[in-house]
């Protein structure tokens, strides 16, 4: 009982101090989960991560189940990812309730259009850091052209372009794995 | 059935989210503002900005605004659990089953698909913040001067977005 509590407030207080973007979290679940709780092994913490980014969501919510499933079964699992989501989920919530017009004050406007100027150089970044990192096959090179036609000018919906780049690396795969073997 | 409408859509979003949050971006433009219409342009990039600056993950932030959007504290209820249950079952199913994962073919073979799919999605996103959101060329010199900052400080992403919002009130119109 006493771990599972534990195991809702560390996630709460994770949620609380992820703000923008997953990757603040690391050093922090790392500090909690290897070095003060212990649960975890550098390694396992490693191993627990890189599933955790190459599986559908957001990496605090793949995190959340899996330290939970591992200390305290389908309870722990369900208890750490709603401590992860509460903070979100409240602090949205209040913003959405009681400011539901924010944007109606000129200068609120602004500093969100502000903050939507760096959210564009912060994308900019993002995507140069993934594309630089990137093993740069034909392949790559190829479904990366073919999914901005799709996004750009077929306008297909994107869930379909993520789908469609899934199965051409079922299909064509096999070719470029050594190639692609590191990353 | 508002309510099974977003979880749905919310659910379907949930499942293709590989790569960060920002790289869903133009999946829920394309769900909430193109295709249902249920969300305005306007009212979309005003979540952005709120969502990139408050805790948590950017998806879990836009699935409870759209949701309270739509029908309140249960429609955000809704949306978030929609979102949030495709990793939960998957992480599920992997720590339960303890199977070797990462050496499955097929999933490998899969992700190498979907991670080019995933910068062409980050250059989407970019291109609907920017050509919805941004008027005259202060804009444009602003996310220039941070993307500079990111590139040579990018310790505090908040900080330098919260920078952005205070210059943004002295020399945006």
């Amino acid at each position: 009982m006493k771990k599972l509590i534990t195991l809702t407030y560390d996630f709460f207080v994770i949620g609380l101090f992820t703000i923008g973007g997953g990757y603040a979290m690391i050093p922090l679940m790392r500090q909690t989960f290897v070095e003060t709780r212990k649960y975890l092994t550098e390694e396992e913490f490693l191993e627990m991560l890189a599933i955790s980014q190459i599986t559908p969501g957001p990496i605090a919510i793949n995190m959340a189940t899996f330290i939970g499933y591992r200390e305290g079964g389908l309870i722990g699992s369900a208890l750490a990812t709603l401590g992860v989501v509460l903070p979100s989920f409240i602090v949205i919530l209040v913003i959405s309730i009681f400011f539901a017009n924010l944007t109606a004050i000129p200068q609120v406007k602004k500093f969100l259009l502000g903050i939507l100027t760096g959210v564009v150089g912060e994308i900019i970044y993002i995507t140069f850091d993934i594309f630089k990192k990137a093993k740069k096959t034909i392949f790559y090179l190829l479904v990366l052209t073919l999914s901005l036609v799709e996004l750009f000018i077929l306008k297909i919906n994107p869930i379909y372009v993520i789908l469609i780049g899934g199965a051409l690396g079922i299909i064509f795969g096999k070719f470029f794995e050594g190639e692609n073997a590191s990353s | 059935m508002l309510l099974l409408r977003l979880f749905v859509e919310f659910f379907k979003i949930g499942i293709v989210t590989f790569g960060g949050g920002q790289a869903m971006l133009p999946l829920l433009q394309h769900s909430f503002v193109t295709e249902l219409g249920w969300i305005t342009q306007e009212r979309f990039l005003y979540f952005v900005s709120v969502a990139e600056v408050t805790p948590g993950p950017v998806a879990l932030n836009m699935a409870t605004f759209i949701g309270y959007e739509l029908d309140g504290v249960i429609g955000s209820a809704f949306a978030t659990l929609g979102v949030v249950m495709p990793s939960f079952l998957v992480i599920l199913a992997i720590a339960h089953f303890e199977k070797k994962f990462k050496e499955n073919i097929l999933y490998k073979r899969f992700m190498l698909g979907v991670k080019p799919v995933i910068v062409a999605l980050l250059i989407n996103a970019i291109y609907l913040i920017v050509g919805r959101g941004f008027v005259g060329f202060i804009p444009y010199l602003m996310a220039l001067g941070s993307l500079i900052v990111f590139i040579f400080y990018r310790k505090s992403p908040l900080l330098i977005l919260l920078v952005a919002g205070v210059i943004g009130v002295f020399v945006l119109r």
